[in-house]
Protein backbone atom coordinates (compact mmCIF):
# COMPACT_ATOMS: atom_id res chain seq x y z
CA UNK A 1 0.00 0.00 0.00
CA UNK A 2 1.80 3.39 -0.98
CA UNK A 3 0.92 6.65 0.50
CA UNK A 4 1.73 10.29 -1.28
CA UNK A 5 1.50 13.84 -0.71
CA UNK A 6 0.35 15.89 -3.32
CA UNK A 7 1.13 19.75 -3.19
CA UNK A 8 0.49 19.39 0.94
CA UNK A 9 0.93 22.70 2.93
CA UNK A 10 0.60 22.97 6.27
CA UNK A 11 0.65 25.56 9.44
CA UNK A 12 -0.39 24.99 13.18
CA UNK A 13 -2.61 27.81 14.02
CA UNK A 14 -1.27 30.93 14.90
CA UNK A 15 2.16 29.12 14.37
CA UNK A 16 5.07 28.79 11.83
CA UNK A 17 4.34 27.08 7.79
CA UNK A 18 5.30 23.33 8.46
CA UNK A 19 5.33 22.53 4.87
CA UNK A 20 4.32 24.21 1.61
CA UNK A 21 3.35 22.53 -1.55
CA UNK A 22 4.79 19.17 -0.42
CA UNK A 23 5.19 16.01 -2.77
CA UNK A 24 6.16 12.98 -2.15
CA UNK A 25 5.37 8.97 -2.25
CA UNK A 26 6.13 6.52 0.02
CA UNK A 27 5.87 3.28 -2.30
CA UNK A 28 4.26 -0.06 -1.52
CA UNK A 29 6.55 -2.01 0.64
CA UNK A 30 9.16 0.85 1.03
CA UNK A 31 11.09 1.60 4.31
CA UNK A 32 11.84 5.21 4.38
CA UNK A 33 13.63 6.85 6.84
CA UNK A 34 12.58 10.77 7.73
CA UNK A 35 15.43 12.98 8.27
CA UNK A 36 15.52 16.88 9.26
CA UNK A 37 16.76 19.09 11.74
CA UNK A 38 14.45 19.36 15.31
CA UNK A 39 10.67 21.63 14.57
CA UNK A 40 11.70 20.91 10.67
CA UNK A 41 8.16 19.44 10.40
CA UNK A 42 9.04 15.10 10.57
CA UNK A 43 6.23 14.50 13.68
CA UNK A 44 3.59 16.90 11.52
CA UNK A 45 4.73 14.81 8.37
CA UNK A 46 3.71 11.65 10.21
CA UNK A 47 0.41 12.81 11.80
CA UNK A 48 -0.53 14.18 8.79
CA UNK A 49 -0.92 10.74 7.37
CA UNK A 50 -3.13 9.77 9.77
CA UNK A 51 -5.06 12.47 9.94
CA UNK A 52 -4.21 13.33 13.44
CA UNK A 53 -3.49 16.76 12.04
CA UNK A 54 -5.46 18.07 8.66
CA UNK A 55 -3.46 19.51 5.73
CA UNK A 56 -4.74 23.32 4.64
CA UNK A 57 -4.27 22.50 1.10
CA UNK A 58 -3.48 19.86 -1.52
CA UNK A 59 -4.29 15.93 -1.10
CA UNK A 60 -2.72 12.78 1.35
CA UNK A 61 -3.62 9.96 -1.26
CA UNK A 62 -3.62 6.08 0.41
CA UNK A 63 -3.71 3.92 -2.44
CA UNK A 64 -4.54 6.50 -4.48
CA UNK A 65 -7.19 7.79 -2.89
CA UNK A 66 -7.77 10.96 -0.96
CA UNK A 67 -7.69 9.76 3.06
CA UNK A 68 -10.65 12.44 3.70
CA UNK A 69 -12.67 10.27 1.78
CA UNK A 70 -11.87 7.55 3.97
CA UNK A 71 -13.31 6.66 7.61
CA UNK A 72 -10.61 8.11 9.90
CA UNK A 73 -11.16 4.40 11.78
CA UNK A 74 -10.44 2.85 8.72
CA UNK A 75 -7.83 4.86 7.63
CA UNK A 76 -5.89 4.49 10.98
CA UNK A 77 -6.23 0.52 10.92
CA UNK A 78 -4.91 0.22 8.02
CA UNK A 79 -1.61 3.27 8.72
CA UNK A 80 -0.99 2.71 12.40
CA UNK A 81 0.57 5.53 14.03
CA UNK A 82 3.18 4.74 17.17
CA UNK A 83 3.55 7.68 19.11
CA UNK A 84 7.50 8.95 20.59
CA UNK A 85 6.69 8.49 24.22
CA UNK A 86 4.88 4.89 24.56
CA UNK A 87 1.67 5.92 26.10
CA UNK A 88 0.04 2.71 28.17
CA UNK A 89 -3.13 3.17 30.36
CA UNK A 90 -2.88 1.96 34.24
CA UNK A 91 -3.88 -1.47 33.47
CA UNK A 92 -2.61 -4.83 32.91
CA UNK A 93 -0.21 -5.25 29.72
CA UNK A 94 -3.14 -7.79 28.21
CA UNK A 95 -5.79 -4.43 28.95
CA UNK A 96 -3.77 -2.52 26.96
CA UNK A 97 -2.81 -4.52 24.26
CA UNK A 98 -6.81 -5.35 23.64
CA UNK A 99 -7.61 -1.81 24.15
CA UNK A 100 -8.17 -1.32 20.48
CA UNK A 101 -10.64 -4.36 20.13
CA UNK A 102 -12.99 -2.55 22.68
CA UNK A 103 -13.45 0.63 20.13
CA UNK A 104 -17.22 0.41 18.18
CA UNK A 105 -14.77 0.63 14.91
CA UNK A 106 -12.69 -2.35 15.67
CA UNK A 107 -15.44 -4.83 16.62
CA UNK A 108 -15.58 -7.49 13.71
CA UNK A 109 -11.89 -7.65 14.27
CA UNK A 110 -10.68 -11.17 15.82
CA UNK A 111 -9.36 -10.78 18.95
CA UNK A 112 -6.25 -12.27 19.74
CA UNK A 113 -5.87 -15.07 21.83
CA UNK A 114 -3.51 -14.98 24.93
CA UNK A 115 -1.19 -17.34 22.93
CA UNK A 116 -0.98 -15.16 19.89
CA UNK A 117 -0.23 -12.13 22.59
CA UNK A 118 2.55 -14.04 24.50
CA UNK A 119 3.91 -14.91 21.55
CA UNK A 120 4.24 -11.85 20.45
CA UNK A 121 5.64 -9.86 23.56
CA UNK A 122 8.22 -13.21 22.88
CA UNK A 123 9.53 -12.02 19.51
CA UNK A 124 9.96 -8.72 20.71
CA UNK A 125 12.06 -10.24 23.53
CA UNK A 126 9.59 -9.70 25.93
CA UNK A 127 9.76 -12.17 28.16
CA UNK A 128 10.22 -11.23 31.56
CA UNK A 129 6.67 -8.95 30.80
CA UNK A 130 3.36 -11.44 31.30
CA UNK A 131 0.58 -9.92 30.16
CA UNK A 132 -0.80 -9.76 33.80
CA UNK A 133 1.77 -7.21 34.25
CA UNK A 134 0.81 -3.73 35.37
CA UNK A 135 1.46 -1.23 32.27
CA UNK A 136 2.38 1.37 34.33
CA UNK A 137 5.03 -0.15 36.11
CA UNK A 138 7.40 -0.96 32.50
CA UNK A 139 10.35 0.75 31.47
CA UNK A 140 10.19 3.07 28.43
CA UNK A 141 12.17 0.52 26.51
CA UNK A 142 9.28 -2.27 27.64
CA UNK A 143 6.69 0.01 27.27
CA UNK A 144 7.47 1.06 23.54
CA UNK A 145 7.39 -2.29 22.89
CA UNK A 146 4.51 -2.97 23.82
CA UNK A 147 3.20 -0.03 22.19
CA UNK A 148 4.34 -1.42 18.75
CA UNK A 149 2.87 -4.85 19.22
CA UNK A 150 -0.40 -3.11 19.96
CA UNK A 151 -0.83 -1.27 16.89
CA UNK A 152 0.81 -3.83 14.56
CA UNK A 153 -2.39 -6.32 16.61
CA UNK A 154 -4.60 -4.25 14.00
CA UNK A 155 -2.71 -5.98 11.05
CA UNK A 156 -1.70 -2.38 9.44
CA UNK A 157 -0.43 -2.34 5.92
CA UNK A 158 1.45 0.53 6.68
CA UNK A 159 3.48 1.71 10.08
CA UNK A 160 4.62 4.97 10.84
CA UNK A 161 6.91 5.21 13.56
CA UNK A 162 7.88 8.54 15.39
CA UNK A 163 11.81 8.53 16.69
CA UNK A 164 10.64 5.26 18.04
CA UNK A 165 14.12 4.46 19.63
CA UNK A 166 14.86 8.27 21.04
CA UNK A 167 14.56 7.61 24.80
CA UNK A 168 15.67 3.38 24.69
CA UNK A 169 18.25 2.07 26.08
CA UNK A 170 20.55 0.43 23.65
CA UNK A 171 18.80 -3.28 23.97
CA UNK A 172 15.07 -2.24 22.81
CA UNK A 173 16.75 -0.35 20.35
CA UNK A 174 18.27 -2.89 18.63
CA UNK A 175 14.64 -4.60 18.85
CA UNK A 176 12.43 -2.48 17.16
CA UNK A 177 15.25 -1.50 14.67
CA UNK A 178 15.39 -4.85 14.06
CA UNK A 179 11.65 -5.34 14.34
CA UNK A 180 10.95 -2.30 11.91
CA UNK A 181 13.68 -3.94 9.30
CA UNK A 182 11.46 -7.50 9.64
CA UNK A 183 8.35 -5.79 8.52
CA UNK A 184 10.02 -4.26 6.18
CA UNK A 185 11.21 -7.26 4.43
CA UNK A 186 7.78 -8.70 5.01
CA UNK A 187 6.06 -6.31 2.35
CA UNK A 188 4.62 -3.78 4.63
CA UNK A 189 5.81 0.26 4.09
CA UNK A 190 7.57 1.67 7.16
CA UNK A 191 8.03 5.31 7.24
CA UNK A 192 10.40 5.69 10.09
CA UNK A 193 11.68 9.08 11.76
CA UNK A 194 15.51 8.77 12.80
CA UNK A 195 18.01 11.30 14.24
CA UNK A 196 20.37 7.92 14.02
CA UNK A 197 24.00 8.62 11.59
CA UNK A 198 23.78 4.71 11.79
CA UNK A 199 20.85 3.75 8.62
CA UNK A 200 18.62 0.31 10.27
CA UNK A 201 19.24 -2.74 7.96
CA UNK A 202 16.53 -2.88 4.82
CA UNK A 203 16.37 1.26 4.39
CA UNK A 204 14.96 2.03 0.95
CA UNK A 205 14.72 5.74 1.15
CA UNK A 206 15.82 8.44 3.50
CA UNK A 207 13.93 11.63 3.24
CA UNK A 208 15.05 15.12 4.37
CA UNK A 209 12.32 17.72 5.62
CA UNK A 210 13.85 21.07 4.80
CA UNK A 211 12.63 24.38 3.93
CA UNK A 212 9.25 23.49 4.07
CA UNK A 213 9.47 20.61 1.51
CA UNK A 214 10.33 17.14 1.45
CA UNK A 215 13.72 16.02 -0.60
CA UNK A 216 14.68 12.43 -1.52
CA UNK A 217 18.43 11.89 -0.64
CA UNK B 1 -45.44 31.21 64.41
CA UNK B 2 -46.91 34.47 62.62
CA UNK B 3 -43.90 36.24 60.52
CA UNK B 4 -42.56 39.14 62.76
CA UNK B 5 -39.78 40.99 60.83
CA UNK B 6 -37.89 44.06 62.22
CA UNK B 7 -37.18 46.20 59.18
CA UNK B 8 -34.04 47.85 58.67
CA UNK B 9 -34.44 51.52 58.33
CA UNK B 10 -32.15 53.83 56.06
CA UNK B 11 -30.60 55.31 59.06
CA UNK B 12 -30.02 51.96 60.25
CA UNK B 13 -28.37 51.17 57.02
CA UNK B 14 -26.33 53.62 56.87
CA UNK B 15 -24.83 52.86 60.09
CA UNK B 16 -23.47 49.61 58.38
CA UNK B 17 -20.84 52.42 56.53
CA UNK B 18 -19.42 52.02 59.72
CA UNK B 19 -18.44 48.26 58.60
CA UNK B 20 -16.94 49.57 55.51
CA UNK B 21 -15.21 52.08 57.26
CA UNK B 22 -13.28 48.93 59.25
CA UNK B 23 -12.59 47.71 56.50
CA UNK B 24 -11.07 50.89 54.44
CA UNK B 25 -8.69 51.36 57.72
CA UNK B 26 -7.40 48.36 58.17
CA UNK B 27 -6.33 48.64 53.70
CA UNK B 28 -4.62 51.83 54.72
CA UNK B 29 -3.06 51.10 57.65
CA UNK B 30 -1.52 48.26 55.83
CA UNK B 31 -1.17 50.18 52.58
CA UNK B 32 -3.20 47.47 50.84
CA UNK B 33 -4.37 49.95 48.12
CA UNK B 34 -7.73 48.43 48.60
CA UNK B 35 -9.69 52.01 49.54
CA UNK B 36 -10.85 52.36 46.02
CA UNK B 37 -11.87 49.16 45.26
CA UNK B 38 -13.79 49.16 48.58
CA UNK B 39 -15.51 51.93 47.19
CA UNK B 40 -16.73 50.74 44.19
CA UNK B 41 -17.56 47.36 45.66
CA UNK B 42 -19.85 49.20 48.18
CA UNK B 43 -21.81 51.02 45.80
CA UNK B 44 -21.71 48.62 43.22
CA UNK B 45 -23.53 46.32 46.04
CA UNK B 46 -26.16 49.16 47.17
CA UNK B 47 -27.14 50.14 43.00
CA UNK B 48 -27.11 46.38 42.56
CA UNK B 49 -28.84 44.51 44.80
CA UNK B 50 -31.30 47.77 45.06
CA UNK B 51 -32.24 47.74 41.44
CA UNK B 52 -32.41 43.93 41.80
CA UNK B 53 -35.00 45.12 44.68
CA UNK B 54 -36.87 47.14 42.30
CA UNK B 55 -37.24 45.06 39.40
CA UNK B 56 -38.33 41.75 41.60
CA UNK B 57 -40.99 43.73 43.41
CA UNK B 58 -42.31 44.86 39.70
CA UNK B 59 -42.25 41.71 38.36
CA UNK B 60 -44.05 40.39 41.56
CA UNK B 61 -46.74 42.60 41.45
CA UNK B 62 -47.14 42.35 37.27
CA UNK B 63 -47.06 38.39 37.92
CA UNK B 64 -46.84 37.31 34.21
CA UNK B 65 -45.31 34.13 32.91
CA UNK B 66 -43.12 36.05 30.13
CA UNK B 67 -41.73 38.58 32.87
CA UNK B 68 -40.72 35.91 35.09
CA UNK B 69 -39.07 33.36 32.30
CA UNK B 70 -37.52 36.80 30.85
CA UNK B 71 -35.45 37.48 34.27
CA UNK B 72 -34.83 33.90 34.31
CA UNK B 73 -33.06 33.87 30.91
CA UNK B 74 -31.50 36.85 31.62
CA UNK B 75 -30.31 35.21 34.38
CA UNK B 76 -28.55 32.24 32.66
CA UNK B 77 -27.09 34.65 30.40
CA UNK B 78 -25.33 36.41 33.35
CA UNK B 79 -23.93 32.87 34.38
CA UNK B 80 -22.67 32.39 30.75
CA UNK B 81 -20.72 35.61 30.77
CA UNK B 82 -19.11 34.68 34.25
CA UNK B 83 -18.71 31.36 33.48
CA UNK B 84 -16.84 33.12 29.96
CA UNK B 85 -14.48 35.08 32.28
CA UNK B 86 -13.51 31.95 34.51
CA UNK B 87 -13.06 29.30 31.85
CA UNK B 88 -9.66 30.81 30.14
CA UNK B 89 -9.70 28.50 26.87
CA UNK B 90 -10.51 30.20 23.71
CA UNK B 91 -10.06 28.48 20.86
CA UNK B 92 -13.15 26.07 21.31
CA UNK B 93 -16.39 28.34 21.14
CA UNK B 94 -18.35 26.96 24.49
CA UNK B 95 -20.67 29.38 25.19
CA UNK B 96 -23.58 28.95 22.90
CA UNK B 97 -23.96 24.77 24.05
CA UNK B 98 -23.83 26.41 27.61
CA UNK B 99 -26.49 28.64 27.32
CA UNK B 100 -28.72 26.26 25.68
CA UNK B 101 -28.00 23.52 27.89
CA UNK B 102 -28.17 25.62 30.70
CA UNK B 103 -31.53 26.85 29.66
CA UNK B 104 -33.12 23.55 29.21
CA UNK B 105 -31.75 22.07 32.38
CA UNK B 106 -32.36 24.88 34.73
CA UNK B 107 -35.95 25.34 33.17
CA UNK B 108 -36.81 21.94 33.96
CA UNK B 109 -35.31 21.27 37.72
CA UNK B 110 -36.83 24.92 38.73
CA UNK B 111 -40.22 23.98 37.10
CA UNK B 112 -40.07 21.10 38.92
CA UNK B 113 -39.39 22.04 42.57
CA UNK B 114 -41.92 24.80 42.37
CA UNK B 115 -44.62 23.14 40.19
CA UNK B 116 -44.19 19.64 41.73
CA UNK B 117 -42.09 19.69 45.08
CA UNK B 118 -43.34 22.85 46.22
CA UNK B 119 -46.58 22.74 44.50
CA UNK B 120 -46.80 26.50 43.84
CA UNK B 121 -49.75 27.09 41.73
CA UNK B 122 -49.25 28.36 38.60
CA UNK B 123 -45.62 27.07 38.31
CA UNK B 124 -43.52 29.79 37.49
CA UNK B 125 -45.23 32.10 40.33
CA UNK B 126 -42.33 34.36 40.63
CA UNK B 127 -42.11 34.55 44.54
CA UNK B 128 -40.83 31.08 44.20
CA UNK B 129 -39.74 30.69 40.77
CA UNK B 130 -37.03 33.21 41.16
CA UNK B 131 -35.23 32.67 44.08
CA UNK B 132 -35.34 28.87 42.92
CA UNK B 133 -34.15 29.26 39.51
CA UNK B 134 -31.73 31.64 40.87
CA UNK B 135 -30.32 29.20 43.65
CA UNK B 136 -29.93 26.65 41.13
CA UNK B 137 -28.33 29.09 38.11
CA UNK B 138 -25.80 30.74 40.93
CA UNK B 139 -24.65 27.16 42.21
CA UNK B 140 -24.25 25.36 38.79
CA UNK B 141 -22.52 28.12 37.25
CA UNK B 142 -20.09 27.37 39.76
CA UNK B 143 -20.13 23.48 38.83
CA UNK B 144 -20.37 24.14 35.42
CA UNK B 145 -16.68 26.27 35.09
CA UNK B 146 -15.14 23.91 36.95
CA UNK B 147 -15.58 20.88 34.65
CA UNK B 148 -15.56 22.99 31.28
CA UNK B 149 -12.04 24.13 32.79
CA UNK B 150 -11.00 20.55 33.58
CA UNK B 151 -12.59 19.41 30.93
CA UNK B 152 -9.93 21.49 28.27
CA UNK B 153 -6.95 21.28 30.77
CA UNK B 154 -7.01 17.44 30.65
CA UNK B 155 -7.60 17.19 27.36
CA UNK B 156 -4.69 19.14 26.85
CA UNK B 157 -2.58 17.18 29.31
CA UNK B 158 -3.90 14.14 28.17
CA UNK B 159 -3.13 14.95 24.48
CA UNK B 160 -0.73 11.92 23.76
CA UNK B 161 -3.43 9.22 25.56
CA UNK B 162 -6.46 10.59 23.30
CA UNK B 163 -4.56 10.32 20.14
CA UNK B 164 -2.94 7.27 21.05
CA UNK B 165 -6.66 6.16 21.09
CA UNK B 166 -7.66 8.15 18.28
CA UNK B 167 -4.76 6.55 16.25
CA UNK B 168 -5.80 3.20 17.24
CA UNK B 169 -9.22 3.59 15.82
CA UNK B 170 -11.65 5.00 18.78
CA UNK B 171 -13.89 7.57 18.02
CA UNK B 172 -13.90 10.89 20.36
CA UNK B 173 -15.89 9.74 22.65
CA UNK B 174 -14.33 6.49 23.50
CA UNK B 175 -10.69 8.43 23.50
CA UNK B 176 -12.32 11.16 25.56
CA UNK B 177 -14.28 9.19 28.26
CA UNK B 178 -12.33 9.04 30.77
CA UNK B 179 -11.53 12.66 30.69
CA UNK B 180 -15.13 13.58 30.70
CA UNK B 181 -16.04 11.49 33.47
CA UNK B 182 -13.06 13.27 35.50
CA UNK B 183 -14.38 16.77 34.42
CA UNK B 184 -18.47 15.81 35.41
CA UNK B 185 -17.06 14.54 38.91
CA UNK B 186 -15.36 17.14 39.58
CA UNK B 187 -18.47 19.24 39.16
CA UNK B 188 -20.73 17.61 40.93
CA UNK B 189 -18.58 16.62 44.02
CA UNK B 190 -18.73 20.52 45.39
CA UNK B 191 -22.61 19.76 45.57
CA UNK B 192 -22.06 16.27 47.50
CA UNK B 193 -19.60 17.78 49.66
CA UNK B 194 -22.20 20.30 50.90
CA UNK B 195 -24.51 17.56 51.69
CA UNK B 196 -22.45 16.56 54.44
CA UNK B 197 -21.33 19.60 55.70
CA UNK B 198 -24.78 20.97 56.04
CA UNK B 199 -26.35 22.31 59.01
CA UNK B 200 -23.00 20.98 61.05
CA UNK B 201 -20.46 23.79 59.50
CA UNK B 202 -22.56 26.33 58.44
CA UNK B 203 -26.34 27.46 58.00
CA UNK B 204 -27.26 27.70 54.78
CA UNK B 205 -28.17 30.96 53.36
CA UNK B 206 -31.86 30.57 52.55
CA UNK B 207 -32.77 28.69 55.67
CA UNK B 208 -30.86 31.47 57.59
CA UNK B 209 -33.08 34.27 55.80
CA UNK B 210 -36.27 32.31 56.46
CA UNK B 211 -35.75 32.25 60.12
CA UNK B 212 -34.63 35.76 59.97
CA UNK B 213 -37.95 36.59 58.46
CA UNK B 214 -39.72 34.51 61.23
CA UNK B 215 -40.49 31.74 59.59
CA UNK B 216 -40.56 28.50 62.08
CA UNK B 217 -37.25 26.83 61.58
CA UNK B 218 -38.61 23.77 60.83
CA UNK B 219 -40.43 24.64 58.11
CA UNK B 220 -37.47 26.47 57.03
CA UNK B 221 -35.28 22.88 57.09
CA UNK B 222 -37.99 21.59 54.69
CA UNK B 223 -37.13 24.37 51.87
CA UNK B 224 -33.51 24.27 52.31
CA UNK B 225 -33.76 19.98 52.10
CA UNK B 226 -35.47 20.66 48.72
CA UNK B 227 -33.04 23.32 47.95
CA UNK B 228 -29.96 21.24 48.71
CA UNK B 229 -31.72 17.97 46.66
CA UNK B 230 -32.59 19.96 43.33
CA UNK B 231 -28.58 21.43 43.88
CA UNK B 232 -26.99 18.10 43.49
CA UNK B 233 -29.53 17.40 40.65
CA UNK B 234 -28.49 20.45 38.49
CA UNK B 235 -25.22 20.66 39.15
CA UNK B 236 -25.07 17.00 38.01
CA UNK B 237 -27.36 17.31 34.89
CA UNK B 238 -25.68 21.08 33.87
CA UNK B 239 -22.31 19.41 34.10
CA UNK B 240 -23.22 16.25 32.20
CA UNK B 241 -24.49 17.99 29.59
CA UNK B 242 -22.52 21.07 29.14
CA UNK B 243 -19.51 18.83 28.70
CA UNK B 244 -21.41 16.35 26.31
CA UNK B 245 -22.39 19.28 24.07
CA UNK B 246 -18.42 21.14 24.36
CA UNK B 247 -16.33 17.88 24.10
CA UNK B 248 -17.31 17.37 20.63
CA UNK B 249 -16.33 20.69 19.66
CA UNK B 250 -12.96 19.87 21.21
CA UNK B 251 -13.18 17.24 18.17
CA UNK B 252 -13.38 17.51 14.47
CA UNK B 253 -15.41 15.33 12.54
CA UNK B 254 -12.35 13.41 11.53
CA UNK B 255 -12.21 12.36 14.78
CA UNK B 256 -9.04 14.63 15.54
CA UNK B 257 -8.05 16.43 18.89
CA UNK B 258 -8.63 20.69 17.38
CA UNK B 259 -7.83 21.92 21.15
CA UNK B 260 -4.19 22.95 21.84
Amino acid sequence: MSLSLDQVSFAYPDGPVVLEKASITFEAGSFTIVQGLSGAGKSTLLRLLCRLEEAQSGRILFNGQPIETMAPADLRRSVAYVQQMPTLLSSSVRENLLLPFSFKANVGLNRPSDEVLTSHLESFLLSGVTLESEATRLSVGQAQRICLVRSLLLDPEIVLLDEPTASLDAESAGVVLEKAAELGRGGMTVIMISHSQTMPEGVTHVVTIKDRSLERA
Amino acid sequence: MTPSIIEITPLQLMLCFGFVLLAGITSMVNRLGLERDLLVGTIRTFAQLFLVGYVLKFVFEINVSWLVLLMFVVMVAAAVHIIRGRVKERSVSFLLPTFISMLVTYTLISALVTGVIVGAKPWWTPQYFIPLAGMIVGNSMTAISISLDRLFSDLKARRSEVEMMLALGADYREASQDVLRGAIKAAMIPSINSLMAVGLVSLPGMMTGQILSGVDPLVAIRYQVVVMLMLVASTSMGAFLVTGLVRRRCFSPAQRLVIR
